[in-house]
């Protein structure tokens, strides 16, 4: 059971975990497990044909593994340069997948949850997607499956540097976990900055959506464990849930500050909500950015109950759909770069109709 | 005319430095006679030392890593140069091989814990779980996490933000069979209201 004429777009639809979505603020993680095997240089400097035995030995037995639901195998080059942007913007990626290519492989798991990259950045990448903030199930999972490869395969490793990645910024545990929260109370009550400085201190590095730490797109800010080496791994997810937990109340605090503050006086910040309610309900055509800032508002005036006729549910959906990749799998055609951005308002209308100002 | 622009994913700014891989941290222009360079670069670039007081890349490492600067890895070729880039390594034996060099740079870049840094040749440097090592996680850490962040706001007399991590904290003992108090937490002033719930 492996090969992908079915694409991997309309696989990942069947359970899309981005679809239920709730949260307000603490949106979702990710986490990485990277590994390399014994006795192959690591993926930059292997030749194709090891590279091919590599995805054939790891595939086949993540393919069984019985923690895995309907895994699906996709080789690098039978997927197109859509579905590589697809899978990029489904896992959050820190990294393109366009190189992807012969001797190159991803296993997906039918819930839309976990993804195995193999040759990619090390022989083995494994990611899940948390919706739950159940880090540390989530990390029990993907230690399961790399324990159960680990059978068949033995992984590079050092006493002195742990698990040996092809980044040694990743090596030791091998383990990033990302933590995507949405902070607009804070940015607008100027309070990031502080929070930046204060966890970067205990080891937290920031960037927005793509990477840049100076651009936050549609005030989600991705938070990430610095270190990976000399830290145990339940110290990363403690300093990293200790600090989502305190940055959750922080902006909670923030948003009500806000609320009492603007509610009942004529604000700048209602103007801000309410333009962004105009330019997602009658927008012509709209670029990624600019909709996802216009989200964030929206999102924003929705949990202090300015907004209604939506849920969060709705609206975290739309922060993904509305990106590239997924917009051009969901109309499942070739569509001109012009026309997409018309699309995209399109789309955005239909799915916000329900939405109504209250202010 | 409506302006028709190519539909672009990111943004056109690149985000990496030019010579390595590293967040951008100096965007350098040059320009001599007519001639303009335009470079972007992240903090501890060579090409960046280069650039700004005329060291070439060799000499930089050179001075950083004293003799060597012709190492490479026996095993796959990757060589000093390209580690102190900061480009990816090529296999395991890199390891042994750029084994100071690598601590070196992971201490520039801040990615070394202070635990480390304090004590670094009190080597090995990783604590983590090793191959074939099940993992143990803590199943109260979300607890943990919430008491903390209770004892902050009670410190910060913020009672409707405590009231909802109570309830947060509540909801998750009902749920389990965790026990109803955390585990050694920090001893903070609200430890006691949080034992009342």
């Amino acid at each position: 059971m492996s090969q992908n004429e079915n694409d991997c777009y309309s696989f990942l639809t069947v359970n899309n975990p981005w679809k239920h979505n709730p949260n307000a603020i603490w949106l979702g993680s990710t986490l990485t497990l990277n590994r390399n095997l014994e006795k192959f240089n690591f993926p930059g400097k292997l030749s194709s044909e090891k590279r091919k035995q590599i995805v054939s030995l790891l595939s086949t037995e993540l393919i069984k593994h019985s923690s895995l639901k309907n895994p699906m195998l996709y080789k690098g080059e039978n997927l197109t340069p859509l579905q590589k942007e697809f899978l990029v913007e489904h896992f959050l990626s820190h990294h393109s997948f366009h190189q992807a290519h012969i001797g190159e492989a991803f296993i997906l798991e039918e819930s839309g949850e976990f993804l195995a990259e193999i040759n990619m950045k090390d022989h083995l990448n494994l990611s899940s997607i948390d919706l739950k903030e159940d880090l540390e199930n989530v990390l029990s999972r993907l230690v399961n499956v790399e324990m159960s490869l680990n059978k068949y395969v033995n992984y590079s490793f050092s006493p002195q540097f742990g698990y040996l990645t092809a980044d040694p910024t990743e090596s030791g545990t091998g383990l990033i976990v990302t933590i995507y929260l949405h902070l607009l109370g804070l940015r607008v009550t100027e309070r990031l900055d502080e929070a930046f400085k204060k966890y970067a201190e205990e080891g937290i590095s920031h960037s927005g959506l793509q990477g840049d730490p100076n651009e936050m797109i549609g005030d989600i800010i991705a938070f990430k464990n610095l270190y990976t080496l000399g830290v145990t791994e339940e110290n990363i997810l403690s300093s990293i849930r200790s600090m989502a937990t305190k940055l959750v109340v922080e902006e909670k605090v923030a948003r009500n500050h806000l609320k009492q503050e603007h509610d009942n006086e004529v604000s700048e910040l209602k103007d801000r909500v309410s333009r962004a309610y105009g330019i997602l309900m009658h927008s012509y055509q709209i670029e990624t950015i600019e909709a996802l800032n216009a989200m964030s508002l929206l999102k924003f005036g929705l949990d202090i109950g300015w907004v209604n006729g939506i849920t969060h549910e709705t609206l975290n959906y739309l922060f993904f759909a509305c990106r590239r990749a997924y917009l051009l799998c969901h109309f499942e055609e070739k569509m001109a770069s012009e026309n997409l951005s018309h699309k995209r308002s399109e789309y955005i209308h239909q799915i916000l109709k329900p939405a109504t100002l209250l202010i | 005319m409506l302006e028709k622009k190519p539909e672009r994913h990111y943004s056109d700014r690149p985000l990496e430095c030019g010579e390595c891989k590293k967040p951008i941290a100096v965007r350098y222009t040059e320009i001599v006679g007519n001639n303009i360079v335009d470079i972007t670069m992240c903090s501890d670039c060579p090409e960046l030392q280069r650039r700004l007081y005329g060291t070439s890349l060799k000499d930089y490492i050179q001075s950083q890593a004293g003799v060597g600067a012709a190492l490479e890895c026996g095993n796959c070729g990757t060589t000093l140069e390209e580690v102190k880039r900061g480009n990816r390594l090529g296999c395991s034996e890199c390891y042994n091989v750029f084994a100071d060099v690598l601590l070196n740079e992971l201490q520039a870049a801040g990615r070394l814990t202070p635990r480390i840094t304090a004590g670094r040749k009190g080597l090995p440097a990783h604590i983590g779980r090793a191959p074939g090592e099940t993992i143990a996680l803590n199943p109260s850490s979300r607890l943990l996490a919430l008491d903390e962040a209770l004892n902050e706001t009670i410190k910060r007399e913020d009672y409707e933000q405590a009231a909802w991590l109570r309830d947060q904290i509540k909801a998750l003992t009902e749920k389990s069979d965790l026990p109803s108090q955390p585990p050694e937490t920090d001893k903070g002033e609200g430890e006691n209201e949080s034992k009342r719930k």
